[in-house]
C-alpha cells in the first residue's frame, strides 16, 4: 500500500519536483518552504549536562553490588598451539570465584596472535583476578610466525591459519564493465584489456601506497557489568549494537544461550566500528557471571584494546592509470594487499570509487598475519583507499598539465559534490600565492580529496512515542548514541512534529526492552531510526488531535500542534495549550510504535559527497608537517542539528589528520608482539596538533525519507588523510607514498628531490 | 598547607611515610623512588612505625568537600579508591599510565592523574573530581561553556577535559589560543572535540564566571 505525494529535492536553492510513492500512514518529507521551529537549530545535546558532570554512567561505571571483577589471560605468543591449560592453583588463589578456559567455550586450541585469549577468571578484586591470571599454567606449542605483509607473503612463509589455509588469499576480483563472474581467463582477459587501454593512453601514471594499521582506540574500552537474575541476563554494555549485542548473548549460536538478555547502552565511550560486538570479552564476562553467581565487571584494559579489539587494516596499494590529454580518466590497473589479522576478510581498500577511472582491473588480497583481527573501522576501506586514489588523482592532473581540481570536476558526475569543489577551493585560498618562509625552510602546500557514502539508513527501526494526560512526552528506542548525538536529533525530530520545545521531550536509547534499533554501523543510525520518531510523533499527535476534535466538536483534520499550542490549519491560535489538550485525554497515555518503511524512497540522491582541502606548512629543516587548516565541505541529506553535524566533521577530519601524520601499529617481528599497546607510544593527535578545521554543511532535501536525514559518522574521514598527502606534495614538490607522513619520510623525500634537481631539473618527479 | 603530610599525620588513614615504610621496595620504585630503601629501613627503625599493607585498611580521602572512607590495600591508585571503593566515578580509566588525562583530579587545586598516584598519598589535601566542579543544576560557567559549544561527544573524556580547563582558567583567565592547546596537551579525546573545548574555554574565559 502506497500514496503518491509530488516533494521538491534538492539543494541550495535550487529544488525540482519529483513524484514519488511513499508508505500510506507516512508523512511527507519537510520540504523548503516549511517554517520549521526546531529542525536546523544549533541546540545542546539533551545529554551534555551529565557528560560535563560526570553522571552520565557508562557500562565501565556501572556497580552493581557484590560486583566482582573479570580478567583475561592471554597469549604472549604470536603463532601458538595450546597443549594444556591449568587453572587449579589458580582457583584456589584468595578471592577468586570462577575460571574458564577459553578452548572450552570457543572450540579453538590455537593462539594465532600475541593477545589472543586463553583464559579467563572473576576475582573480588582487580588484583586477585590479575594475581590469578599470573597463577594459570599454560603449555604451548609454539610455531613460527609472521605479522607484517611482506613476511606473511615471501615463499616458504610460516603458516598463519590452519589446516589447508594459505597466507594470501584473492577477496576481491573486480571485473568492470566489461566483466562478470570470477573466472581467473576472465580476470586475465580484463587485465589485457586495461593494460592496452593504458598503453595507449596519451599519458599514464602509477604508483605503490602504504598505509598502516590503525586501531580504534575508543577511550572506554570494549567489554561490560553483567549480572543474572532468575535465568534473564542484564549486560551493561560498551556497544554500538545493543541488539546484536543481544543476539550474541541469546542466539542459538551463542556461546553464552541465556533465555532473556537485556542490553543496557546508555552511555558509550566511543566505537568507531569496533564495537559491534560483544566479542570474546563480552562471551567470557557473561559465563564467568553464570559460574560466579554474582555480577562481574569485565572491561579489557588498554593493552588488551590495542591488541585485540579490531583496526583498520594496513595496504599496500598499486595503481596505474591512463588519461586522456584533455583529463579523461581512460583505464586504472590496481592491484592491493592488506592484513585484517588472522583472517582475509575486510582487508580491501575503496580505491576505485568517487571518481569515474574507466576500465577497471582490479583484484584485492587479503593476507593472513599473527596480529589481531580487523574490525570495521569509520569508513572500512576508504580512508587508505583515498589516499592512493587522490594522489593517483594529482599525479595524474600534474601529467598532463591540468589544474587538480579541474580534473577532478572532469572525472566526477556526483551532482552535490560539482557544488563543493568551488566552496573548498575558495575557502582553503586554492588559488593564492604561499611565500616560502624563511629561506627556503617552511613551505606552504594545499592539496583536495573527494568522499563519498551512503548514508540514508534503512529498515530496522522503529520507535515508540507516549504522550501522557499531564503533558509528558517521551520517545523511545532501543539502540544507541556512541557520540554522534543520535538521542538529540531523535528528540527534536518529535518535538518538532509535536510543535514542541526540545526539552519537553524526553529520549529514552540505549536499552533492548524498547523497540527495535539498528547498530551505528555505515552512518545509518539517523536515517533509520529518525524516520521512526517522526512517524511515531505524528500518528500519536492525530490520535491526541482527535480526542481533542471530539471534546471540543472541532474537525480534527483541520487541526495541528504548533508553538506549543492546538493551532487550525490556515486560521490560527485556537487557544488550547498542549498541556490542557491532553488533558482532554480519557486514558493516562497515548503510546504509538511505528516501524519506518523498509526501503528508502526515490530522491535526489542515494549517496552523500563531500570535499575537503588542506593546507599544511612543512619544516623543510625538521621534516615536520603541520596541518594549519583543513575545508570540510559536506552534505548528509538534510541537516536537523547543524551544531551536532558539525562536530561529527570535525571528528572525522581529526581522526583523518592523526592517520596521515601519527597513527601506525608497530610489529616486533621477530617476537611477533605489538609493541606500542598503549597511548603514550601509539600516538593519536592531540590538541596541540588540532588543525583549524572550516565545516561548511549543505542541507539536501533528498526525499529518502520523511526526514531525508544521512549520517555524518563516516563521509569525512575518508578524504582527510589523501587532502593532507596532496598538500604535502604541492609544497615539498616531491610526493610521499607512505602513511604516516613523519619528519623521516619527509626529509628522506626532500634528500631524494634535491639529489634528483641535482642531476636533472626534470619536473615530473618520482621517488 | 599539606604538602607535607608526614609532617601532621592525619588521624585515621596513613601517611605516605608510613605508606611506603610498609609497602617497601616495590612501591617506592613505583612511584616515589627518590627515597632509597636503606633510608626507608633507617626510619622505620628510629620510628618504630607499624608496617602497612599488603593487606586492605582504611583510609580516609577529602572528595570533593567531604570526608570520604573506604577500606582498601595501600598500594591502591587514587583512580581505583575514587571509583572502585567510593563510587566515584566520574574520574575514568583509560591508560592507566598518566598519558590520557581522562582520570585527571585536582588535589588543592592541582591537576594530577589520579591513575598515577596512590590513594594513601592524597590523604589530608582536598581532592576536586568532576562530580566536585559542578552538577547538572548547578553548572559551573565553563561546563555551560563546554554544553553551548558542544565541546564533548562521546563524552568519556570530558570529565578529565573539565577539571583541566577548570585549572587552567583559575591559574590563568585569559589563555591564548595556544596556550589553551597547550595546556590540554595532556588530555586525548578520540572523537574530536579538541577545536569545540578550546572554543569554550575562549567563551568562558571571555565572560568570566566561576
Amino acid at each position: 500500500m502506497a500514496q503518491e505525494i509530488t516533494i521538491k529535492v534538492g539543494f541550495g536553492g535550487q529544488f525540482r519536483e519529483l513524484t514519488v510513492r511513499i508508505q500510506d500512514d507516512d508523512v511527507k518529507p519537510w520540504q523548503p518552504e516549511d517554517r520549521l521551529h526546531l529542525i536546523g537549530d544549533s541546540l545542546p545535546r539533551v545529554d551534555a549536562a551529565a557528560k560535563v558532570t560526570g553522571t552520565a554512567k557508562y557500562a565501565y561505571d556501572q556497580q552493581p553490588a557484590g560486583m566482582i571483577y573479570g580478567k583475561i589471560l592471554r597469549s604472549p605468543h604470536a603463532n601458538a598451539d595450546i597443549v594444556s591449560i591449568d587453572t587449579d592453583k589458580a582457583s584456589r588463589m584468595p578471592g577468586v570465584k570462577a575460571v574458564l578456559k577459553v578452548p572450552d567455550i570457543f572450540e579453538d586450541k590455537s593462539a594465532r596472535y600475541a593477545g589472543a585469549e586463553i583464559a579467563a577468571v572473576a576475582a573480588e578484586t582487580e588484583a586477585q583476578a590479575e594475581a590469578a591470571l599470573r597463577a594459570i599454567e599454560v603449555e604451548y606449542d609454539i610455531k613460527p610466525h609472521c605479522v607484517t605483509v611482506e613476511d606473511s607473503r615471501k615463499e616458504g612463509a610460516p603458516q598463519v591459519g590452519r589446516g589447508g589455509q594459505q597466507n594470501v588469499a584473492r577477496i576481491s576480483p573486480r571485473m568492470g564493465r566489461r566483466g562478470g563472474g570470477n573466472g581467473d581467463s576472465r580476470l586475465a582477459r580484463q587485465e589485457a584489456a586495461v593494460k592496452e587501454i593504458i598503453d595507449q593512453a596519451d599519458v599514464a601514471v602509477e604508483g605503490e601506497f602504504r598505509t598502516e594499521v590503525q586501531t580504534h582506540a575508543p577511550l572506554e574500552t570494549h567489554g561490560g557489568v553483567c549480572t543474572w537474575e532468575d535465568g534473564r541476563l542484564i549486560f551493561w554494555a560498551s556497544s554500538q549494537a545493543t541488539f546484536g549485542f543481544r543476539n550474541e548473548m541469546t542466539s542459538n549460536w551463542s556461546r553464552v544461550k541465556a533465555k532473556e538478555c537485556q542490553v543496557l547502552s546508555e552511555y558509550v565511550g566511543g566505537g568507531f566500528g569496533s564495537k559491534f560486538s560483544a566479542g570474546r570479552e563480552g562471551v567470557l564476562g557473561a559465563l564467568l557471571s553464570k559460574e560466579a553467581g554474582v555480577p562481574v565487571h569485565m572491561m579489557l584494559n588498554r593493552s588488551e584494546e590495542q591488541l585485540s579489539a579490531g583496526n583498520r587494516p594496513d595496504s599496500i596499494q598499486q595503481m596505474k592509470m591512463g588519461v586522456s590529454k584533455d583529463g579523461e580518466i581512460l583505464g586504472t590497473r590496481i592491484r592491493s594487499w592488506g592484513t585484517p589479522g588472522t583472517g582475509t576478510g575486510g582487508a580491501g581498500a575503496h580505491n576505485d570509487g568517487i571518481y569515474n577511472i574507466g576500465e577497471t582491473d582490479k583484484i584485492e588480497y587479503g593476507v593472513r598475519t599473527n596480529t589481531g583481527g580487523a574490525r570495521a573501522h569509520r569508513a572500512p576501506g576508504w580512508p587508505q583507499g583515498a589516499f592512493a586514489l587522490e594522489q593517483m588523482m594529482d599525479m595524474a592532473a600534474e601529467g598532463i598539465g591540468m589544474d587538480r581540481v579541474e580534473f577532478r570536476k572532469k572525472n566526477d558526475d556526483h551532482p552535490i559534490r560539482k557544488v563543493e569543489y568551488d566552496i573548498a577551493k575558495q575557502r582553503i585560498g586554492w588559488d593564492q600565492k604561499r611565500p616560502v618562509k624563511g629561506p627556503g625552510i617552511k613551505r606552504k602546500g594545499v592539496g583536495m580529496a573527494s568522499n563519498l557514502w551512503f548514508s540514508a539508513g534503512g529498515g530496522g527501526a522503529s520507535a515508540l512515542v507516549r504522550i501522557t494526560k499531564d503533558g509528558q512526552v517521551e520517545v523511545r528506542n532501543g539502540s544507541q548514541d556512541i557520540g554522534t548525538g543520535t538521542r538529540t536529533v531523535m528528540g527534536m525530530v518529535v518535538a518538532e512534529e509535536l510543535g514542541l520545545d526540545l526539552d519537553q521531550v524526553t529520549t529514552r536509547i540505549g536499552n533492548t526492552d524498547d523497540p527495535k534499533g539498528p547498530a551505528s554501523g555505515g552512518s545509518t543510525t539517523i536515517g533509520t531510526v529518525t524516520p521512526a520518531a517522526r512517524l511515531a510523533a505524528h500518528h500519536a499527535k492525530r490520535q491526541l488531535l482527535e480526542i481533542v476534535a471530539e471534546r471540543k466538536g472541532w474537525i480534527a483534520s483541520e487541526l495541528d500542534l504548533k508553538d506549543q499550542e492546538v493551532y487550525k490549519v490556515g486560521e490560527g491560535s485556537l487557544n488550547l495549550n498542549f498541556k490542557d489538550a491532553c488533558a482532554l485525554m480519557d486514558d493516562d497515555a497515548i503510546e504509538v510504535l511505528k516501524g519506518r518503511p523498509r526501503r528508502n524512497y526515490e530522491g535526489f540522491s542515494d549517496t552523500n559527497a563531500g570535499v575537503q582541502a588542506a593546507l599544511v606548512e612543512v619544516d623543510e629543516e625538521t621534516g615536520e608537517v603541520r596541518v594549519e587548516k583543513v575545508v570540510a565541505v559536506a552534505d548528509a541529506g538534510k541537516i536537523i542539528n547543524p551544531m551536532t553535524s558539525e562536530s561529527q566533521v570535525r571528528g572525522g577530519v581529526i581522526q583523518g589528520v592523526s592517520f596521515a601524520l601519527f597513527e601506525r601499529r608497530v610489529m616486533d617481528r621477530q617476537k611477533g608482539r605489538m609493541l606500542n599497546d598503549d597511548l603514550e607510544n601509539y600516538k593519536i593527535l592531540g590538541a596541540a596538533d588540532c588543525p583549524e578545521i572550516d565545516v561548511v554543511l549543505l542541507d539536501v532535501y533528498n526525499g529518502k525519507s520523511n526526514t531525508q536525514v544521512m549520517g555524518l559518522g563516516e563521509p569525512p574521514i575518508v578524504a582527510t588523510a589523501a587532502a593532507v598527502a596532496n598538500a604535502v606534495s604541492d609544497a615539498l614538490g616531491v610526493r610521499i607514498y607512505d602513511l604516516p607522513i613523519t619528519p623521516k619520510k619527509v626529509l628522506e623525500a626532500i634528500a631524494k628531490r634535491d639529489a634528483a634537481r641535482g642531476t636533472s631539473e626534470k619536473k615530473g618527479e618520482r621517488l | 598547607m599539606q604538602d607535607h603530610p608526614e609532617d601532621n599525620p592525619p588521624k585515621e588513614g596513613v601517611s605516605r611515610r608510613s605508606f611506603l615504610q610498609g609497602a617497601g621496595v616495590a612501591a617506592a620504585a613505583a612511584g616515589i623512588s627518590r627515597l632509597p630503601a636503606e633510608a626507608l629501613a633507617e626510619e622505620r627503625a628510629a620510628a618504630d612505625l607499624k608496617e602497612l599493607g599488603p593487606g586492605a585498611g582504611k583510609i580516609t580521602l577529602n572528595v570533593n568537600g567531604g570526608s570520604k572512607s573506604a577500606s582498601a590495600p595501600p598500594s591502591t591508585t587514587l583512580l581505583d579508591f575514587l571509583r572502585n571503593d567510593l563510587g566515584v566515578t566520574g574520574p575514568k580509566r583509560v591508560c592507566d599510565r598518566g598519558s590520557c588525562g581522562a582520570c585527571t583530579v585536582l588535589l588543592d587545586g592541582q591537576v594530577v592523574d589520579s591513575c598515577s598516584m596512590l590513594a594513601v598519598d592524597a590523604v589530608g589535601k582536598e581532592i576536586t573530581t568532576v562530580e566536585g566542579i559542578g552538577t547538572p543544576d548547578n553548572l559551573s560557567h565553563l561546563q555551560k561553556a563546554f554544553i553551548e559549544k558542544d565541546a564533548l561527544q562521546c563524552g568519556f573524556c570530558t570529565p578529565g577535559m573539565v577539571v583541566t580547563c577548570t585549572a587552567m582558567l583559575k591559574e590563568n583567565p585569559n589563555p591564548t589560543r595556544d596556550e589553551i592547546r597547550q595546556g590540554l596537551s595532556g588530555n586525548l579525546c578520540r572523537c574530536g572535540t579538541y577545536q569545540n573545548i578550546i572554543e569554550a574555554v575562549e567563551h568562558a574565559s571571555r565572560t568570566g564566571g566561576k
